[in-house]
Formats: C-alpha cells, structure tokens, sequence
C-alpha cells in the first residue's frame, strides 16, 4: 500500500496547497493580525462581492474612479473581496483587506491595513512573482504609502519612488491594485 | 373478511405508537439504502478519478514513497529521479499503446512577508502527454513552438492563481527563468489544473537535471496483461510501479473501515426496527386479547386472526420501507456532505449514487423483515383460546 501514496496524493488534488490562497484572503489571518495590530483582541472576516452591493452600476462607478477598464476574466463583478475588521474588544480599530492584481510576471496580492478613515497604516505584498520581487516586498518601498488616503489617489498626491526601473510596469501595477483596493474598501465597507 | 381494512383500522387506533414504529424502520431502511448509494457512487466515482488519470502504471524512481510524496509536497530538490534512458528502454515493448516520459520539480517562492511563500509544481513533459490525457484541451493557445522553447502552458488554476493569459510572461523563481505563456489549458478536476508545464528538455535543462525523469506514465494496449508487464518491469533496476489498478484497491481498503461501521450500523437499526415493530405489534395483540376472542367466538378462524396481524406488520414495515426510501432519496446531498467532511480521500462527482434497484432491494428487504417481524405476535393471537381470551381480557 505504501507506494501508492504518491497517487493517493495525486488523486487528492494536493496541488491545492501550492495554490493555497486563489482569492485575496489573508493566507495566516492569525499571524497577519497579530503582527499588524498587537493590540487587537481578534478579528471578524467578511466577503463582499461588488454584485451583492450596488451590481452593474457599481461596477461601472468603480471603473471610472479607476480610470481603468476591470479585467474581464479576473475582475468581474462577482469575485469576492476579504474584508477583516480588527477587534479591541467589542470595537472595530481598523481594516485588512486585500486586493488581486496582475502583476508583469504573475498575480500580485496586494494587502493593505487602515484605519476606519481608509488612511494606510501598512502595506504589504501578500504574493508577488517577479525577478525584482524583493526590491518590491523591501520596507523602504512599502512604507511610502503609508498615511495615504484614497483622495490621495484620486487627485494624484502620491510621490512614491519606484524600485524598478526594469520592472516599470511592476510598479504601475502595484499603483492601480492599491488605487482598486483603496475604492473597494470605501464602496463596499466604509459607505455600508 | 376484509383483511387489509381491519388492518389499517387496527393501526390507526394508536396513531402516535404505530407513526413511532414506521419512523424506526424508514430510518433503518434510508440507512441501507445510503449505504449502497455510497457504495456505488464511491466506486464510480474513483473509477472515474483513475480513468482520467491517463496511465495504467506510472513508473517512478525507487524510494521511500512517504518521502517523495512530503518532498513533491513540501518542495526541495530532494526528489529522486532516473534515468532518461529507462523509457528509452520501455519504450520499444510492443505492449504498450502510449507512453510518456515527465519530469515534476517543485520551487518555493518566497513571496510574501517573513520569508513566507508557497511551493509552485511544474512539469516537463512532451507531445506525448496529451495522446494519455485526450480530455486535456486548450482554453486558449496551443503546444510550445519548439522542444526547447523558453515556454509554458499553464493549468486552469494556476493561470487563475497568476491572473495570466496567453502571451504574458511567468517568473520562475529559483531557476530566475522568465518564460512566455503560451497555452492554457481548459479546467479537467485533476492535479494538472494546478500546474505549470513546460517542454521536458527545457525543464532538464533550467532544473539543472539533464537526462533525468521523476515519471514515465503508460497505457496499455490490453489491460489484462498489465500484471506480466509489471512483472517484466521488475527486472529494471532502480525504478518501481505503480499500478492504478493496485491504487484502487488500496483506496477502497481505505474507506472499506468506514464502511464496515457504517454498516454495521445499519444492521443494528435494522436490528433494532424488528424488535421495535414485533414489540409494538405484540403489545397491540395483548391490547386486544378480548376482542380476538370475541372474533374467534363469533367464527373467526386461527387464520383469518393470523392473517390480520401478519398484514398489520407488513403494512408497518411496507409503510416504514417507503418512507425511508423517499427520506433516502431526499437525504443523499446531506449524506454525501458529511461523508466528504469525514473520509480523507473522496472522488470527484456524485458521491451517493441512488439507483432504482437499491429502492426496490430494501424495499423488497422491508417487507421480508415484515414477514419475519410478524410471525410470533401472529400466531400467539391466532392460537389463543377464545374463552379464555374473553375472560383473560375482562
């Protein structure tokens, strides 16, 4: 029996554990918590699609604010959007949530923390497949968005400092995945 | 004498004992029923698994499966390979319809915060993968240019994991190797959706594996002879089989435990149900015991009182045998949740498979233990005396 546990494993799809996280969930909530708010004292998760909150509409509205056309296989109305609201007690103190964005090489997952303003307080590439990926996760880079609000991305008061210049579009990515993240966290959390 | 009528009038004196008496047995009967649902469907259903799989053996590098299994798992470039010249070798046995040789490497791509990552699966193989998985079709794009493109196509998942399309390009960490997409195939519910594939000799060749191969999948032109073939095999240093007929097996020892206690589970409720409906009608005969003497005194034969009871009991159990059925039937989705939640490996597709023929069997079941259920209570109310009956009753 023993030899056969390759093709067991085979069988059981198991390659679901190399892609573990296909959406833009936390991966280790726990740990991601803990470590970006070690005051909490837990977190509630909550799935939003832009469908089940204003539909079609919405989705055009959001477009626009973008100033880009979504994705039509990997952004479409019904993915659905991980919001984690952080607990002190019986009280929210911030928001986690996170965002999909195709990046040059491969998907990117673009984790932001705010207040409950929407103002950056951290951010983090939760996955990023690139040959300059670690010019990209480096703290330096990350932490230039911290403070910034989405009217900061709207009226273009960003002066962030690229880390690539091979991996131009990389940084652009990164730009218009947080730009979407910080839109869908005030349409469908903030305004709720 | 209308037996079936006294019968029915004699249950539905006591609506609440005899609705309690049919719930035991539907509940019995749905419990057969779901487990020769399971049965067939587990078995279907694997067999379906198996048959897209594409091989009749897959020969692997000789080794410690459990730790090939934890590396293809876990990553690293522990994995053990052979020799390319094996499948040259096997090649040539005129036994075999298709054969294809691959190579599976396993990347960790440190991607996230703290050094976190995820294991990325890729495989090299050739044209020849297709001919054992024909079901395998483009979503979009099509094969690689060339033996030694730098070139992939990507599993359904995966693409989806890396938001890629036909014509981008993907990164390949470790090997920082950037290859262009140039396929994509269309989901198939097997480990391939999940992976990245790229041309064997290429894959050797940025692995850092030359000549080296972590499978060779066959099929073969007559699956009877499978057994001699593996045997033969044998004689090949380094290698071992692993024969999908043997995996079967193995995975229905494994859930045949499970089985086991789900049947005997059944058994006992089925048990159980006998008991309750031979108490139920018992206690209804010694309810009774005046008027079957005054029906014996007014003419009545012993037969004409075993016939009555018998049918009261096989209507119980006929009743019961139905209604389980239906619950059976309506219950299979709710069987086949927790069933999944429960055993370490389940098949893709129907899990439960109801099929008309099981309806019948339990019902058919149902009423034989009806028939068995109703024989004591019967003939101690067709062989009791009618005076004494009348006295013993006042």
């Amino acid at each position: 029996m023993s030899k056969i546990i390759i093709i067991i494993l085979f069988l059981s799809n198991f390659y679901t554990c190399a892609f573990a996280a296909t959406g833009c969930s936390l991966n280790d909530p726990d740990r991601d918590v803990k470590r970006l708010f070690p005051e909490s004292t837990g977190y509630r998760t909550e799935f939003i699609t832009i469908e089940e909150i204003g539909g079609p509409e919405l989705y055009r509205n959001i477009e626009k604010e973008l100033g880009d056309r979504f994705d039509n296989v990997y952004e479409t109305i019904d993915v659905p959007y991980a919001f984690y609201d952080i607990l002190k007690g019986k009280d929210i103190i911030a928001y986690i949530h996170g965002v999909n964005q195709k990046g040059k090489y491969g998907g990117m997952q673009l984790i932001l923390a705010t207040d409950l303003n929407g103002r950056i307080l951290d951010f983090f590439y939760q996955k990023m497949s690139s040959p300059e990926a670690a010019k990209f996760m480096d703290k330096n880079f990350t932490k230039q968005f911290i403070g910034l609000t989405l009217d900061d991305f709207i009226k273009g008061n960003i002066n962030i400092t690229n880390p690539s210049i091979k991996s131009h579009e990389d940084f652009l990515a990164t730009l218009r995945g947080l730009k979407k993240n910080m839109i869908l966290l005030n349409e469908l959390r903030l305004k709720k | 004498m209308n037996v079936l009528g006294i019968a029915f009038k004699n249950l539905s004196r006591k609506k609440i004992r005899t609705t309690l008496t049919v719930s035991g047995v539907a509940v019995a009967v749905a419990v057969l029923v779901s487990l020769f649902g399971f049965d067939a469907g587990y078995q279907k259903g694997l067999d379906n698994d198996i048959n897209k799989l594409g091989y009749h053996l897959l020969v692997t590098a000789k080794g410690c499966p459990y730790e090939a299994a934890t590396l293809m798992l876990k990553g690293g470039g522990g994995l053990r390979y052979m020799e390319d010249s094996v499948y040259k070798r096997i090649t040539s046995d005129n036994r075999i319809d298709k054969i294809t040789p691959q190579l599976v490497s396993s990347v960790y791509n440190q991607e996230g915060p703290e050094g976190r990552g995820a294991f990325t699966l890729y495989m090299g193989i050739e044209k020849s993968y297709l001919d054992l998985k024909p079901w395998s079709k483009f979503k979009s794009g099509g094969w690689f240019s060339s033996n030694n493109a730098d070139e992939a196509i990507m599993g359904y998942e995966a693409a989806e994991v890396e938001q890629r399309s036909v014509g981008d390009q993907i990164f390949i960490p470790g090997a920082e190797k950037v290859m262009k997409i140039v396929g994509i195939f269309e989901r198939t519910g097997t480990q391939d959706d999940g992976m990245i594939f790229m041309p064997l000799s290429k894959a050797q060749e940025i692995f850092k594996l030359p000549n080296k191969l972590t499978g060779i999948g066959i099929k073969l032109k007559d699956i009877r002879t499978i057994g001699k073939f593996e045997e033969d095999l044998y004689d090949e240093p380094g290698i071992q089989i692993v024969s999908l007929a043997q995996v079967r097996g193995t995975i229905l020892n494994l859930v045949s435990s499970a089985r086991a206690m789900a049947g005997s589970v059944a058994l006992i409720a089925i048990f159980i149900a006998v008991i309750g409906v031979t108490n139920t009608i018992l206690m209804s005969v010694f309810e009774r015991t005046k008027e079957i003497g005054v029906m014996k005194a007014l003419g009545a034969s012993w037969s004409d009182i075993f016939k009555i009871i018998w049918t009261e009991t096989i209507l119980i159990c006929g009743l019961g045998g139905i209604l389980g059925a239906a619950l059976a039937g309506i219950g299979s989705s709710l069987v086949e949740h927790i069933i999944r939640t429960v055993l370490p490996y389940a098949p893709a597709g129907k899990l439960v498979l109801i099929k008309p023929s099981f309806l019948v069997i339990s019902l058919l079941a149902t009423l034989v233990m009806g028939l068995v259920a109703g024989i004591y209570p019967a003939l101690r109310a067709s062989l009791m005396k009618p005076i004494e009956a009348i006295r013993s009753g006042e």
